[in-house]
C-alpha cells in the first residue's frame, strides 16, 4: 500500500534512480518484519500507557497524602503527637502562636485573599487594556513583539521577580515614601505579584481578541461605530467569557505564588492585631505597609522547623490542602468559563 | 463614461467615477464608473476575484479597515464626494447601511442587536428603541417569528434568521443605502428565498446594491446589473437586458456558464 501511494509521487522526480531503492526498503520493511512491528506496536503502547499511568497516579497519590496530613489536626489519629483541633479554632481564629497552643489560619486566609485582590486590582484592567490595545490597535509588528515578550515574562522564575523586589522595590518605597522605616507588607507583595501575573492576563487576553471573528468588528463598525465604540460595546463584551479566564487564572497564579511573596511581605503571622494595635498611620496606610503573611509564605517560613505528627505541622499541612482546593476551585470555575464562552 | 443603456426617471444616488483600488501592490479596481439609481435593487456579478465585494465596501469606507489600502478616483453619495468631500465615515455609515456575507450578529440578545445602531447615535428612550425594534423586525419579515423572544440571545436563532435579525439591524439606524455582500451564500435555499423576496420589499424603500454569485438570484431580484471581470466593469444594464440580450461577448459567457 505505502509503495503504490509512493509511486506517482517520486516519479516525476528528478532523483529517478532513488525510486527503486526505496521501494525495496519500503517493500522489505513492510514483508519481512510484521511480527516484530506488531510486538515493537503492543511495547510502545504499554509504555505509553505506563507514564500515563505514572503521572495519575502521582497527582492521586498527592491528593490523597494531602488530605490525609491535612484532615490529621482533626481527627484523632495514631500518628498524632499533638491534641486533636476543632474546625473553628482553625479556621475561624485569627490567633497563630503555636508555642501557647494557637493555631488559627484566618489571617494568613485574609492575608492571601488581600495581596491577590490588589495585586488584581492593577493587573486585571491594565492587563485587559494592554491586550486591547496590542490586538485592536497596534501595527502587526507590535504584535508579534509583545506575543514573545509575554511569553517570556510568563517563564522568568518567581525567585527572580522576588529578588528584585526585595533589593529594589523596598529601598524604593521605604525611601520616597515611608521615610525610610521599612515597607514589606501587602503593597508591596501586590506590585510584584502584578507584574508576575499581567503577562498571563495580557497573554490569555489577546488569544480571546484574536479568537473573535473579525467580522463583528466590520459588523459594529457599519452601524456607524467609533472605533472605541465597538471595542467597548461589542468586542469586549463579546470577549469577556475569556477574559475573565483570564483574570482568573492569573488569580490562580498569585494565589499559588510562595517564593516572590515571602521575600517581601514581611513575614508577620500577627500583623492582623498589629494592624490593629497601630494608630500611628492612616488605617489605609497601615494594611499596605504593615509586615503580613499568607497561606504561602506562612508555610514556606514554618514547614521546615515543625515535627511530624505535632497540631503545629498537622495544622501547616491543612494549610496545603486548603491551597490546593482553592486551586483546583479555580482551574475549574475557569473550564466551566470557557465552556460558557464556545458559543 | 458608465456603461449603461438606461433611461431612468430615478435619480442617480450612489456615483463611482474612475474607481482605483489595490491592497498593497494588487490592483483589485481598475477605473470603474458606474451609477447607482435610488430605490432600485443593482446587482454586481462575477466570478470570485474579480472585485465586486472589494467595490461594495468601497462605499460605507469599511475597507479602510485593513491596512495597506491604496484608492484613487471619486464615489459619490447624492453628489456629495465620499473620500473628500464633507462627509464624516461614521455619518456615511449611517447613510450606508450593510449586511455581510455571514450573518455576523453580536452575542447579546435580539432587542439589543436591533437597537445597537439607534443607542450608539443616543436614542435612550425605551419606548422610542422599541418602536424602532419592533418596525425594523417587521421589515426584516422576522418580527412574527421572534417577538416572544426579544430576549434571547442572537446566537440561538438559525442562519438564515440571524441573516435577517442583521438586515434589520440595518435598517434600526435608517439608512438611504443597503450594501449587500452575497448576503444568501451561507444560507439554505428555503432561508434564501425569504431573504430575497425581503430584498425585493426593500427596493421600494431603499436603494440596494447587492453582490452575488447567483447569477439566478441576481435576474430574480434586481433592476439593474452590472457585471465585473477581473477588476472592471464589463456591461451594466438593466436586467432583463443583460441576461436576454448582452452586447459584450464576456457577459454571454459568463451568464451563459461557459466561464466563471
Amino acid at each position: 500500500m505505502l509503495m503504490l501511494k509512493a509511486m506517482p509521487s517520486t516519479a516525476g522526480d528528478p532523483a529517478r534512480d532513488a525510486v527503486p531503492a526505496t521501494k525495496m526498503r519500503l517493500s522489505i520493511h513492510s514483508e519481512g518484519s510484521r511480527g516484530l512491528r506488531f510486538l515493537l506496536d503492543r511495547g510502545a503502547h504499554s509504555v505509553f500507557l505506563a507514564c500515563a499511568l505514572v503521572v495519575v497516579a502521582l497527582i492521586v497519590g498527592i491528593l490523597v497524602f494531602l488530605s490525609l496530613r491535612g484532615f490529621a489536626a482533626f481527627l484523632p489519629l495514631a500518628g498524632n503527637t499533638g491534641r486533636t483541633l476543632s474546625f473553628a479554632e482553625v479556621f475561624l481564629s485569627t490567633e497563630w502562636a503555636p508555642s501557647s497552643d494557637k493555631f488559627g489560619i484566618l489571617s494568613f486566609m485574609a492575608g492571601s485573599l488581600s495581596v491577590t485582590m490588589l495585586a488584581l486590582l492593577v493587573a486585571a484592567p491594565s492587563g485587559i487594556l494592554t491586550a486591547v490595545f496590542v490586538t485592536l490597535l497596534a501595527p502587526g509588528w507590535m504584535k508579534t513583539l509583545m506575543r514573545q515578550v509575554m511569553d517570556l515574562l510568563v517563564g522568568i522564575p518567581s525567585v527572580v521577580y522576588g529578588i528584585f523586589g526585595l533589593t529594589f522595590l523596598l529601598p524604593l518605597i521605604s525611601a520616597k515614601w515611608l521615610k525610610d522605616s521599612p515597607a514589606a507588607g501587602f503593597f508591596a507583595a501586590a506590585c510584584i505579584l502584578m507584574v508576575m501575573i499581567v503577562p498571563t492576563i495580557v497573554s490569555l487576553s489577546m488569544d480571546a481578541f484574536e479568537a473573535l471573528p473579525r467580522t463583528l468588528d466590520e459588523g459594529a463598525l457599519a452601524l456607524g461605530s467609533t472605533r472605541w465604540q465597538s471595542i467597548w460595546r461589542v468586542l469586549i463584551p463579546a470577549a469577556s467569557p475569556r477574559l475573565l479566564t483570564a483574570v482568573v487564572l492569573g488569580m490562580g497564579r498569585a494565589i499559588g505564588e510562595a517564593m516572590a511573596v515571602q521575600m517581601v511581605i514581611g513575614n508577620n503571622p500577627a500583623w492582623l492585631s498589629l494592624m490593629r494595635e497601630a494608630t500611628d498611620r492612616a488605617p489605609l496606610i497601615r494594611f499596605l505597609f504593615t509586615p503580613a503573611a499568607t497561606l504561602t509564605t506562612e508555610l514556606v517560613q514554618e514547614l521546615p522547623n515543625t515535627a511530624a505528627g505535632s497540631a503545629w505541622n498537622n495544622v501547616l499541612f491543612a494549610m496545603g490542602l486548603l491551597l490546593f482546593l482553592m486551586t483546583m476551585g479555580i482551574i475549574l470555575a475557569t473550564r466551566r468559563l470557557g465552556q460558557r464562552g464556545a458559543v | 463614461m458608465p456603461i449603461t443603456d438606461h433611461q431612468e426617471q430615478k435619480p442617480v444616488k450612489l456615483r463611482a467615477r474612475n474607481l482605483d483600488f489595490s491592497y498593497g501592490d494588487k490592483k483589485v479596481l481598475d477605473g470603474i464608473s458606474m451609477d447607482i439609481f435610488a430605490e432600485q435593487a443593482t446587482a454586481i456579478i462575477g466570478p470570485s476575484g474579480c472585485g465586486k465585494s472589494t467595490f461594495l465596501k468601497c462605499f460605507n469606507r469599511i475597507h479602510e479597515v485593513s491596512s495597506e489600502v491604496r484608492v484613487a478616483g471619486d464615489l459619490e453619495i447624492d453628489g456629495v464626494d465620499i473620500f473628500r468631500g464633507g462627509i464624516h465615515e461614521v455619518e456615511l455609515r449611517r447613510r450606508v447601511g450593510m449586511v455581510f456575507q455571514k450573518p455576523n450578529p453580536f452575542p447579546k440578545s435580539i432587542y439589543e442587536n436591533v437597537v445597537f445602531g439607534p443607542k450608539l447615535f443616543g436614542v435612550r428612550d425605551r419606548d422610542i428603541l422599541d418602536g424602532i425594534a419592533e418596525e425594523s423586525l417587521r421589515k426584516a419579515a422576522l418580527w412574527d417569528e421572534v417577538k416572544d423572544r426579544l430576549k434571547e440571545s442572537a446566537m440561538s436563532m438559525s442562519g438564515g434568521q440571524q441573516q435577517r435579525l442583521c438586515i434589520a439591524r440595518a435598517l434600526a439606524v435608517n439608512p438611504e443605502v443597503l450594501l449587500m455582500d452575497e448576503p444568501c451564500s451561507a444560507l439554505d435555499p428555503i432561508a434564501t428565498a425569504k431573504i430575497e423576496e425581503l430584498i425585493f420589499e426593500l427596493k421600494k424603500e431603499f436603494t440596494v446594491l447587492m453582490v452575488t454569485h447567483n447569477m439566478q438570484q441576481a435576474a430574480r431580484v434586481s433592476d439593474y446589473t452590472a457585471f465585473f471581470w477581473l477588476g472592471r466593469l464589463i456591461e451594466m444594464g438593466p436586467t432583463e437586458r443583460i441576461f436576454t440580450n448582452p452586447r459584450d461577448r464576456m457577459t454571454e459567457d459568463y451568464i451563459s456558464g461557459r466561464f466563471g
